[in-house]
């Protein structure tokens, strides 16, 4: 059944971070809810873990109110950026911790058993007698997750978890937090599109209060369902133009610039109004021509980021600046260089510009309604 | 601008009757205008080795020398540093003007100096039409630039130091910051050392790259070289997104063998390796390693056990017994986990180390 949030509203002051949102977070699925830095997510957490009460709506565990159950009183985990961990206690000391204080009794023998199994999870069997003090940051971060692991509990929350982990670890852990959660329901809060990418099976998008979509990564990836969605999910962002509609007798194109138009007689049933939003994704241009039907236009290259194995082209076009990834080795442009670029047609995603919602995905209609 | 050399430095701290070695031995240049960054994990030493050279810490032994001129028992003060840190040290008191005229005003200089040089400044930084705004009306990432700005304001500036300037900026938008340090960089030939953790960071700004881990500078290139060729395991796996796999191999007759998993090595290439015997330790790129879903000839099978989803592509975690390697595979192959997928790695990609060091 899972985690049910109906029409929670809060607010802290006259600021309305969460605005009559409502979301259900499938049982067993790994969730992240994705938006960028000061969104309300951590809000959204708490509620949910019940550390804070929203001022109206419900919080349901498998169908069973518990907005007014304190949080100790439930069976949650929380794992938060900053490591927490008792200072004075060995890794092992913090990770038995929840054991010792469960109302279970169990054996010593029991204990031992379950954090070590645990620890061996996540990697920590050779720290298990340093304190705190004396781990590397992954170290602390794994032992506040086998912390959390080992109660056992149903839910377990973690608010931006890698947040302040190296680059390396963060990546090494992406990999491993998916296998480790299997069977626990996760709620993972989250800026990085590709921590809900890699890890999540399901996401939830907070806009302005509400979740704007939700469903399996999959679906929201490819079908972006508001034109904010379809900018921030992608690392890096989304290319976001806006087009004007063109009609040359039964014909018609979307004009993103003088040189740059887009050929959409076979949508245009689907659009009534003059003016879109078109997304484009930095790794859906390309600096040759590798497919048929590509439409090129030239840009100015602004500077250009190559890390080993792909190339991130910034370029501007007309006054707009654009985003290219590139998957193969490029040779270094220079600043000011003018380059050709090529756009797949089938590949953009048009938003009607007053409601911002997705009109066509990849050369497919959205049903409307 | 001056040219920066370490000599032999070696740092320990000592604390509780504990000694840690925070640098055993570090020798370096940084040539004068160049960008550069030193990478490492966390406790690796870089930060140490900062501090060594702003003066904030002297070093157990060896010598900092700025144009030659010994400057190890030297105050920061005296070292015409410019430091930029995690957090943007910015006055919100003053206005944009008012905190790049500060370290001018400080020592002296005329009216007119002062307006010439923070227009110029400012110009650099795209804050021209900011200069009347508060600090607390700025992005964080203009923020930075700001505190980068009050740095290079003195034109008798030796080197800019950064300490992860990025901590505080919003992943998104971290790139509008890089172009604007690169291109400050190139346009004032300001020597820049950059501290990270962050390999992208690093290898988008520097031209020169120095990789540390435990107190130690590994390795010393251009972003290309050690990417292309990573002189240690360590470098490779550091490097790159996911990094190099690392594994151990025999060479047994035409392949090269890993519980079962078998690649076949051509003639010239096993001939230029088994003069140094039969074990290695191989490096290889997850872009590097193919997969299939149908049998190929020569290639051998490794089961799917995640997969992790990065939108254009995937990244498979494929294992055979306790050996677990990385992938990267165009969005389009269908697999689930639990497949078994036919593997091949790319010849002429496959580095091998013996005794840690890159023998081909």
């Amino acid at each position: 059944m899972g985690i049910t949030v109906e029409n929670i509203k809060k607010s802290y002051g006259r600021n309305v971070v969460l605005d009559e949102l409502s979301l259900d977070v499938p049982s067993e699925s790994f969730t992240s809810i994705l938006a960028p830095t000061g969104s309300g997510k951590t809000t959204l957490l708490r509620i949910m873990a019940g550390i804070e009460k929203p001022d109206i709506g419900r919080v349901l565990y498998n169908g069973v109110d518990v907005t007014s159950v304190p949080v100790q009183k439930r069976k949650v985990s929380m794992v938060y950026q900053e490591f927490i961990n008792y200072p004075s206690m060995t890794a092992y000391e913090n990770i038995a911790s929840p054991l010792r204080v469960s109302r279970e009794h169990l054996a010593e023998k029991e204990i031992d058993r379950r954090v070590r199994e645990i620890a061996g999870l996540l990697k920590i069997s050779d720290v298990l007698g340093h304190l705190p003090e004396e781990l590397s940051g992954g170290e602390k971060q794994r032992t506040a997750i086998a912390r959390a692991l080992i109660k056992g509990s149903e839910f377990i929350f973690l608010d931006e978890p890698l947040a302040n982990l190296d680059y390396k670890l963060r990546e090494e852990l992406r990999g491993e937090l998916k296998t480790v959660f299997k069977g626990t329901t996760i709620i993972y809060a989250t800026p990085e599109p590709i921590d809900a990418l890699s890890m999540s099976t399901h996401v939830g998008f907070l806009l302005d209060g509400k979740i704007a979509q939700f469903g399996k990564v999959h679906e929201v990836y490819s079908r972006p369902m508001n034109a904010e969605v379809g900018r921030y999910f992608n690392e890096p962002l989304t290319n976001m133009l806006e087009g004007k509609l063109v009609r040359r007798g039964e014909s018609a194109s979307l004009r993103l610039s003088e040189e740059l138009e887009i050929k959409v007689d076979p949508f245009l049933k689907y659009m009534k109004e003059n003016e879109y939003i078109v997304g484009i994704r930095p790794q859906d241009l390309s600096t040759v021509q590798d497919r048929v039907h590509m439409v090129p236009f030239e840009a100015t290259v602004d500077f250009t980021e190559i890390v080993g194995s792909f190339t991130t082209l910034h370029l501007v076009h007309r006054d707009k600046n654009l985003g290219i990834v590139i998957y193969q080795p490029e040779k270094s442009h220079r600043r000011g260089d003018t380059i050709k670029v090529y756009l797949d047609p089938q590949s953009i995603y048009i938003y009607d510009k007053k409601s911002k919602k997705l009109i066509i995905a990849r050369g497919e209609p959205i049903a409307a309604g | 601008m001056a040219t920066i050399e370490l000599v032999d430095i070696k740092h320990t701290y000592v604390k509780a009757r504990t000694e840690t070695h925070a640098l055993r031995g570090i020798n370096l240049t940084f040539k004068d205008g160049c960008p550069s960054a030193l990478l490492g994990p966390s406790g690796c030493g870089k930060t140490t080795l900062l501090n060594i050279l702003s003066g904030l810490l002297k070093p157990t032994s060896g010598r900092v020398l700025f144009n030659g001129k010994d400057v190890t028992d030297l105050e920061t003060e005296q070292r015409n540093i410019a430091q930029v840190f995690q957090f943007p040290v910015v006055y919100d008191s003053m206005d944009v003007y008012g905190n790049f005229a500060f370290p001018l005003k400080n020592r002296g200089a005329s009216h007119s100096e002062v307006e010439k040089r923070v227009r110029e400044v400012a110009d650099l930084l795209d804050l021209s039409n900011e200069l009347r705004a508060s600090p607390r009306s700025l992005g964080a990432g203009q923020r930075q630039l700001l505190a980068l700005g009050r740095c290079l304001v003195r034109k008798d500036t030796a080197v800019v130091l950064l300490d992860e300037p990025m901590t505080q900026i919003d992943v998104h938008q971290r790139w509008y910051l890089r172009r604007e340090l690169s291109k400050v960089q190139s346009s004032l030939n300001v020597t820049m050392i950059y501290v990270t953790h962050d390999q992208y960071e690093a290898l988008t700004f520097a031209e020169r790259v120095m990789v540390m881990k435990d107190g130690l500078v590994i390795q010393e290139g251009t972003p290309e070289e050690l990417y292309q060729n990573p002189q240690t395991p360590f470098v490779g796996y550091f490097i790159g997104t996911p990094g190099m796999n690392v594994l151990e191999c025999e060479l047994e007759g035409d392949f090269l063998v890993f519980r079962g998993f078998k690649k076949y090595l051509s003639p010239g290439l096993r001939k230029r390796i088994q003069s140094r015997g039969t074990r290695f330790t191989i490096g290889i790129r997850p872009e590097f390693i193919h997969c299939e879903l149908k049998k190929q000839e020569n290639w051998s099978p490794l089961e799917v056990s995640i997969i992790e989803d990065r939108g254009e592509f995937n990244i498979l975690t494929l294992t055979v017994k306790d050996i677990s390697l990385k992938s990267q595979v165009p969005g389009t192959l269908k697999v689930t986990e639990g497949d078994q997928v036919w593997v091949n790695f790319l010849e002429e990609k496959i580095k091998f180390y013996k005794n840690d060091q890159l023998i081909n």
